[in-house]
This record gives C-alpha cells, structure tokens and sequence, in this order.
C-alpha cells in the first residue's frame, strides 16, 4: 500500500450503515457464496457426522455394503464394550487426562515465571534467549525421542507417569512461554507502578496484580498445551511399554489394529469420547485463540 | 521514575531452561554423538565408534532420498492446497452477521478433532471395502471397482494429505479471518467509491493485508507438517512400499522398529541441519509478528 486512501467528507455516514447492506447483492454471486460455503461446512461436518452416527449402528449395519445415512437402530452397544472386559479403554482415557492436566498445569505455571521474565526482565542476554527457546519448538520429537528414550531408561523414567508429564511439558514450555509473554507484554506497566506505590511487593505484584489480568492468557496457554498433550502420540509410544499406562493414542492404535481393525463401530465410539474432551478445551478458548496465536504465534497442533 | 532493579524476576526463566535443556538440549548432543556410532539398543553391545560411514550409508540409501522426496510433497502439497481453502472460505465469510457468523466457529470444528481419530476417520471412510467414499463413487458411477485408497502406492500419499488438509484448513481460516478484520473500512470504503471489482478488491486491496500474517501461518504449517507423525503412522505406517514414509516415519522405524540408533541419529543431524535453515527465518518472522 503506497497512499492511505483520503477519508471522505462526510466521515459519519458510511461508517455507521451495517456492511451487508452496503453489499451490491447480484443473485448469482449469492448463489455462488452459498454454494462453496455449503461445501465448505459439508467438508467441515461430514466426517464427524460419520463418525457420530457410526458409534451408534449395530455391528451388522456398520458393516452393510451400502452405508445407511444414518442409524435405523439406535444401539449404545459399541461404548458398552469399550468399558468391557477386551479393551482397557478406561485405564486409557484415566491416563489421558491425569497426564495432560496435570502437564497443563505444572506448564502454565512454569510458562508464566519465564514469560513475566521474557517480558519485564532486564538482563542481558534475555532476546537471545528468547530466540533459543522459541527455536526448540521446531525441533524434531522424533529425533529427540531416542536419546530421550535412553536417558529415560537410566533415570527410571520409563513406563511412569512423571516421565510424560516432563515429556509433554517440555514439548510444549517454548511455546507456552512465549504465549504468556505476548500476554504479559499486553498488561500496561503502569499498573505495576501503581501496585508499587500502594505497597506490593515484586511477589505481590505477579500474584495479586499482573497474573490476575492475563488469567484468559493462562487459560489459553493451558488449553493447548492440554490439546498437545492430548493428541502426542510419539511419547506415549515410545516412552510406555505397558498397555494398562498408556494413553488414548497409542492405546487405541493397538487396540484396534490385527483382530479388531475392522470393528469400525467401536473404533468410531472410541473415536467420539476421544474427541470430547477436545472440543470442550478447543472451544472453551475460542474467543482468545487468534490473540494466544498472534501472541504466542504457534499453532496447537 | 526508573524501575527499582530487583533482579531475582530476572531468573524465573530458570526452570523452562532447566527443562528444555535435560529433555531436548542434552538429546541433541547425544543425537550428534551416537550418528557416528554403531549402536543397536538390543543387541546388548556397546556403542562403537564408526566415524562418519553411517552418512555414508544415508547417502547411498534409497529408503533415505524417497522419504526426503515424499516430506516434501507431504508437507508442501498440503500446504498449497489448505492455504487456498482456508483463504476461499475465509473471504466469502468476511460478511456474515447475526446468527450467520456461527458458520464460522462451524468451519473451524476440525481443528479441535484429536489426531489419532482423524487418522481413525480417515482410515474407516477411504476403507477399499466398507468405506463410505467408495460407496458413494460407486453410486454415482464413477468407478466400477473399489479404489485401494491407503492400501495402494498411488493413492495412499493423496489420501494421507487430504486427512492433514482436513485439520489444517481451519487454522488458516482462523489467521485469515483474523487479519481480514485488520483492513481499514476507509480503505475498503474508498475502493468501492472508485468502482474497485470484487476481485481487484481482493487481489489489490485485501491480499496485501493477508499477506504477512499468511506468511507466518505458512511457516509454522511447514514446521508442524514437516514434524507430523501421527496421522501418518497411524494411518498407513508408512507403506504401503514405503509409498507415505517420510522422514519422521523413517527415523522412527530405524530407531524404534529396528532399533537401530546409530543410523536413525545420522539422518536426525541431516534433518537437524536442514531445519536450522528454517530456524533463522521462523524466528525472524515471529519476531516481527509479535512486535
């Protein structure tokens, strides 16, 4: 953009009329806009729909050479025998959330010291070391996961609970601090001065004062690093031998691999409470997610 | 009045390095170690020193160059076409009020649905023999025999990215909405009084708004694509005929199939460095984004 286009004389008119009727409709443009944006949501929807109505078919219509568009016999059948005695699903769904909420937490809280210290601090070396940090984000799991796995192996780390969890955090404090200093950055200095006069100390100050105001900042960093956690399927893989410890990615991966590949009605169970807990984290924060990726500037994939 | 100097915040980034060092600093050292090594965790020996014969062996592997070849594809392919979606979709929403804008939080549904069940999806839809896909080309006539979607060399890496493209759309619907939202009305206003077109509105008006955030998405989209293990682990494995064998898959079947971690770092350092290259452009840009 080389010229800021002038403002018109009359600046209160065009300003205060809604868009949409500004909008020089022509029939077929709306005809197109609705077309690829009915694609759009069929492209979005189907395959969850799929997947829901699947989860709620009787094992002999799931497998119909024909599909049915939906169930003509509702059954809970298929979430029954995941609680059965063939798949320890629920040892895997406990395991999912006891790891990636207490990850969330322990790297919120670590992802907020680093960020009040990425963002106010003055030492010297504090940019490069911002740059250091964000930098690891891009690092390969899949080459670090070996040497992980080794040092692992000689600290007892293996097969534990505390062995993700450090895993997860990891993975996800480079991005959670830099999320958290954007956020920190957005909370005006003046404040803090003000804090200071009336008396608070530095301690006072994060607690009662700065980390207060960018609590939607912790909770956005939480909820992804929870849906990172959730969806990691490498460490778990890697770093679990034992069936009954691990998480819902890799358990159902051999669960439903050899005898049961083609249980598709309660792969796509499964598949539902899996998506779940998601979907309540994904939404929950949906409101702060452009400002937590501009912030932070990292996708939660 | 100057801030009193109480250093002791200073060093609250203290843990994160702690952590980022025992968990992936001291992992990469190793990883530069054991590349010149022979060692095979289960074979019960020692590792060897070996000098540089495992790059040696990378350069004349086969299995090397075409999981380098379909990274790319993978990760560009993917990019390329989630990019184009998401900017459509995202364009012909900009307006929608009301109860209409909830056809946005509906187009983003996706990317809150977990890896491992859109692998999961995937798989059950493109099945060659219950899948929901064949069934609805055969209705319509457009095959006489089922496709082998993930169980041929020629279909499998198409359907591979059509599942990653599925996730992806959304967050580059969500980055291109967002910065739609920055394009001053002034600026869109005068364009109309001129007479501007729908598409020299788009094309010269808008696209130079989009332009910088969508550089950025790209980047982390490369960088998350490049690194993508689970969809396509769980999905194919990475066959069939090593047909969806990238690197990520490569290196963990080396190390964790054949446990063969001497080999598996060699190619991690070749990746390594690669990635460094990104590294000073990605951080650059995030920079500047975040200023």
């Amino acid at each position: 953009m080389t010229a800021v286009a002038p403002r018109l004389d009359t600046p209160d008119a065009p300003v205060s009329v809604p868009i949409s009727t500004r909008l020089r409709r022509k029939p077929w443009k709306v005809a197109v806009v609705a077309v690829i944006v009915t694609a759009g949501l069929f492209w979005s929807l189907a395959p969850i729909y799929w997947m829901v109505t699947t989860s709620l078919k009787n094992p002999l219509e799931v497998t119909r050479l024909n599909p049915t568009l939906y169930p003509h016999a509702l059954t809970g059948q298929n979430y029954g025998e995941l609680f059965g005695q063939t798949l320890p699903f629920s040892s895997f769904l406990e395991n999912s959330v006891v790891t990636s909420l207490v990850a969330a937490v322990i790297a919120v809280a670590i992802s907020a010291f680093a960020g009040y210290s990425l963002s106010r601090g003055q030492w010297r070396l504090r940019g490069f070391t911002g740059q250091i940090i964000l930098a690891t984000r891009i690092l390969p799991l899949v080459v670090l996961v070996g040497p992980l796995y080794l040092i692992f192996l000689k600290t007892h780390l293996l097969n534990t609970y505390y062995g993700l969890i450090l895993g997860y955090t990891s993975f996800a404090l480079p991005f959670g601090a830099w999320m958290m200093k954007g956020f920190i950055d957005a909370v005006p200095r003046e404040i803090e001065e003000a804090a200071r006069v009336d008396g608070y100390g530095r301690i006072g100050i994060l607690f009662r004062v700065v980390l207060p105001l960018t609590l939607p900042g912790l909770f956005t960093t939480g909820a992804f690093v929870f849906m990172d956690a959730w969806n990691n399927l490498l460490y778990p893989l890697t770093l679990i031998d034992s069936l009954k410890m691990q998480t819902l990615p890799p358990g159902l991966l051999t669960s439903f691999t050899g005898q049961f590949k083609t249980d598709w009605g309660g792969m796509m169970a499964a598949a539902c409470l899996t998506t779940i807990p998601l979907m309540a984290a994904f939404f929950a924060i949906q409101r702060y997610m452009v400002r937590g990726l501009t912030a932070g500037a990292l996708a939660g994939q | 009045m100057k801030p009193r100097r109480s250093p002791w915040f200073d060093w609250m980034v203290l843990p994160t390095i702690v952590i980022l060092a025992f968990v992936i600093g001291y992992p990469i050292v190793r990883t530069f170690v054991l590349s010149t090594q022979n060692y095979k965790v289960l074979s019960g020996l020692p590792a060897t020193g070996v000098g540089f014969s495992n790059y040696q062996q990378l350069y004349h592997d086969p299995v090397f160059w075409q999981s380098l070849r379909n990274t790319a594809v993978y990760t560009f392919g993917s990019v390329v076409v989630a990019v184009i979606i998401g900017l459509a979709l995202a364009l012909l929403t900009e307006h929608m009020a009301g109860p209409w804008r909830y056809i946005r939080t509906v187009l983003l549904t996706p990317w809150a649905v977990p890896l491992i069940v859109v692998a999961f999806l995937f798989r059950y839809m493109f099945d060659q023999d219950s899948g929901v896909v064949n069934a609805l080309l055969r209705d319509l006539g457009l095959i006489h025999s089922n496709v082998h979607w993930l169980t041929s060399s020629t279909w499998a890496m198409p359907t591979v990215m059509l599942a990653n493209i599925w996730t992806a759309v959304p967050f580059f619907f969500l980055v291109f909405t967002a910065s739609l939202t920055s394009v001053p009305t002034d600026v869109v206003e005068a364009a109309r009084v001129d007479r501007a077109g729908t598409w020299s509105m788009i094309g010269r008006i808008k696209l130079p708004y989009l332009l910088g955030p969508a550089m950025i998405a790209v980047l982390i989209m490369v960088i998350n694509n490049f690194n993508d293990f689970a969809k396509i682990w769980a999905m194919t494995q990475g066959g069939p005929a090593y047909s969806t064998t990238t690197l990520v898959v490569y290196v963990y079947q080396l190390a964790f199939s054949s446990f063969n971690m001497g080999y598996a770092s060699a190619i991690g350092v070749v990746w390594l460095l690669l990635l460094m290259i990104f590294a000073v452009f990605y951080v650059r840009l995030l920079q500047r984004a975040s200023r």
